[in-house]
């Protein structure tokens, strides 16, 4: 399974509790589509952390990075 | 007695180039927030608005959520903000209650369409829209009016707000507070933080609740500058903009501090222009409070407690007896009296638990259209606050718990019952019972405890989409338990404390 997919997959489980695939959109912000909130984005950095074995420094930690599942693949590219 | 829109009005006067609120690269000055606030006003004078009229307002921490309020209350009438991280439901539900014959919206607020659907009688004024129905009203179209105030006396007794801190599922609860209220109240606050009109701060907090709404008041009432941080979710991003902007003050709920002690490292940031940081919203841990005092040692620290009912601030703990006193919420605030009572309403011996009960001009008139549910909590002039404490021989109150079933998770404050409404709406839930986890990060975390009827069956991920549909994103469980059986009181009540994971 792609990158992209893992992502997608785990934010529609665990923040919009769906498997349709067309609930969520690969370039849709999750913070102005209020998809997740501080504790949710701190979840998603664990999920990253855990599943792809990379650390998230704190000046990481920005919209560029991290609001969509677009951003995560990219940063996740960078990273690995 | 003066009031919040005569203090501003007099801080236009005095510090019209202060800046006062700050989003971005938008900054408006106090004299600019104050034309705002005066051509609002002149609209509802002009469109036949009367004093006491409710205005609700769906928007976020914002420049306009800011000019909306003042606007309102200069108008002579009663703001009602809603909550805008619950669905429309919620919404439709606190516009109805409150009668609020006025909304003024974002357009772009996701639940917006929802709620205009519903609601054909009020008027709307729509922030960010291009276009309205027939007998709405732009943003654009407010800023056309005149920048003269018009001749609207407010007296302390008029409302000047209503807060609801509960959901559709049950009676809706609007705190209801005048303007004597509020003034008072916020007036006490300033004695101890001493604010100026040098002193600014980055508010992350919403303004819809009691905390966050202090923290704007009291910043106006000064002359000072708030800096508004919409969202948590880039601690890091927060903390940089304390540093760009030198502000002299921070405040939180102890997930705000966990999250910022957990995400970034706080000595390699410049804070040293924090002054003063409050800390509300439940209990934060010493060690944590210990952690972010190291990390800014010229500031002082308050940990501060209150309830909506109290305006906001009933205790505070002075930063001089904090190592002291670690663990307290502190002594009364200005003008407010604390009694620790038991059960039948007597005074308890220092030491010994009883009810935080408090005597004040900054108690609400009551709820709104809900005297049944006032009459419970404003016994004689005293507010019953539900909380469990005890007062030492010098005059500190430490709060053990609460005697509500009340779950704060984050900055919220969340009915059990309210969750358990929603999932009992399954047709395969024979029981459930909502319960707070103690967590680190959130204070306690809502766990869904459910038993399935016989020979049915249900997935947690089905419960949790379905409270997706129906609830806030904050009130949706963190965890789904499947149970056998609930335990029980003889006569049937669920003994929801022996649920909680301790």
């Amino acid at each position: 399974m792609s990158n992209q997919q893992k992502i997608k997959d785990y934010i529609l489980e665990n923040f919009l509790f769906s498997d349709d695939q067309s609930a969520l959109k690969e370039d849709d912000s999750f913070m102005s589509k209020g998809i997740v909130d501080s504790t949710g984005m701190l979840e998603i950095i664990y999920f990253l952390e855990d599943e792809f074995g990379v650390q998230v420094a704190e000046d990481e930690m920005v919209p560029e990075n991290l609001d969509s599942v677009n951003n995560l693949v990219a940063f996740l590219a960078k990273k690995q | 007695m003066s009031n919040l829109v005569e203090s501003l009005r007099e801080n236009a006067g005095k510090y019209p180039n202060n800046e006062a609120i700050v989003l971005g690269d938008d900054r408006l000055s106090y004299q600019q927030l104050w034309s705002s606030v005066s051509k609002l006003a002149s609209f509802f004078a002009d469109n036949g608005f009367k004093r006491g009229e409710r205005v609700a307002l769906l928007l976020d921490n914002s420049p306009e959520f800011v000019v909306a309020y003042y606007g309102v209350a200069a108008a002579g009438g009663a703001v009602v903000a809603l909550n805008t991280a619950v669905k429309a439901m919620d919404l439709d539900s606190w516009i109805g209650h409150s009668g609020s014959t006025w909304v003024i919206a974002n357009a772009q607020h996701s639940e917006f369409g929802k709620l205009a659907a519903r609601q054909q009688a009020v008027k709307f004024v729509l922030f960010n829209a291009s276009e309205k129905a027939e007998d709405d009203f732009l943003w654009e179209d407010v800023e056309a009016y005149t920048d003269s105030q018009p001749d609207v006396t407010i007296d302390g007794d008029d409302v000047a707000q209503i807060i609801y801190t509960s959901g559709t599922t049950g009676e809706p609860k609007g705190v209801t507070l005048t303007h004597h209220n509020l003034f008072t109240n916020f007036s006490s606050v300033l004695q101890y933080l001493d604010l100026d009109d040098s002193d600014s701060i980055v508010n992350v907090l919403p303004f819809y609740y009691s905390y966050g709404n202090s923290v704007l008041h009291t910043h106006m009432m000064v002359g000072g500058k708030v800096v508004l941080q919409n969202s948590l979710m880039y601690p890091h991003l927060v903390m940089q903009k304390i540093t760009d902007e030198k502000v002299t003050g921070f405040s939180g709920v102890p997930s705000t501090f966990t999250l910022l002690l957990s995400r970034v490292k706080l000595d390699e940031v410049d804070l040293s222009s924090l002054k003063y940081v409050t800390q509300a919203g439940g209990a934060m841990s010493p060690s944590h409070i210990e952690r972010f005092c190291d990390a800014v040692p010229n500031a002082r620290f308050f940990v501060m407690y209150g309830q909506t009912e109290a305006s906001a601030r009933i205790a505070y703990l002075p930063p001089d007896e904090l190592i002291n006193k670690m663990g307290a919420v502190g002594i009364p605030v200005p003008g407010v009296k604390v009694e620790i009572r038991d059960d039948n309403g007597n005074p308890v011996e220092n030491g010994l638990e009883g009810e935080i009960c408090v005597f004040g001009e900054n108690l609400m008139k009551g709820y709104w259209r809900n005297p049944e549910k006032t009459n419970e909590v404003l016994v004689d002039g005293w507010l019953k606050t539900g909380d469990l404490a005890h007062m030492d021989d010098d005059g500190y109150i430490f709060i053990h718990g609460r005697s509500s079933d009340i779950i704060k998770s984050g900055a919220h404050r969340i009915s059990p019952k309210e969750i358990e409404e929603v999932i009992h709406e399954l047709p395969e839930v024979e029981e459930v019972a909502v319960v707070g986890d103690p967590d680190e990060v959130l204070g306690e975390l809502i766990r869904a405890c459910i038993v399935v009827k016989p020979d049915m069956e249900l997935e947690a991920r089905v419960i949790k989409a379905h409270c997706h549909q129906r609830l806030a994103q904050y009130k949706i469980p963190k965890k789904i338990e499947f149970v056998k059986e609930l335990p029980k009181t003889a006569s049937g009540k669920i003994r929801r404390f022996l649920l909680v994971d301790n």
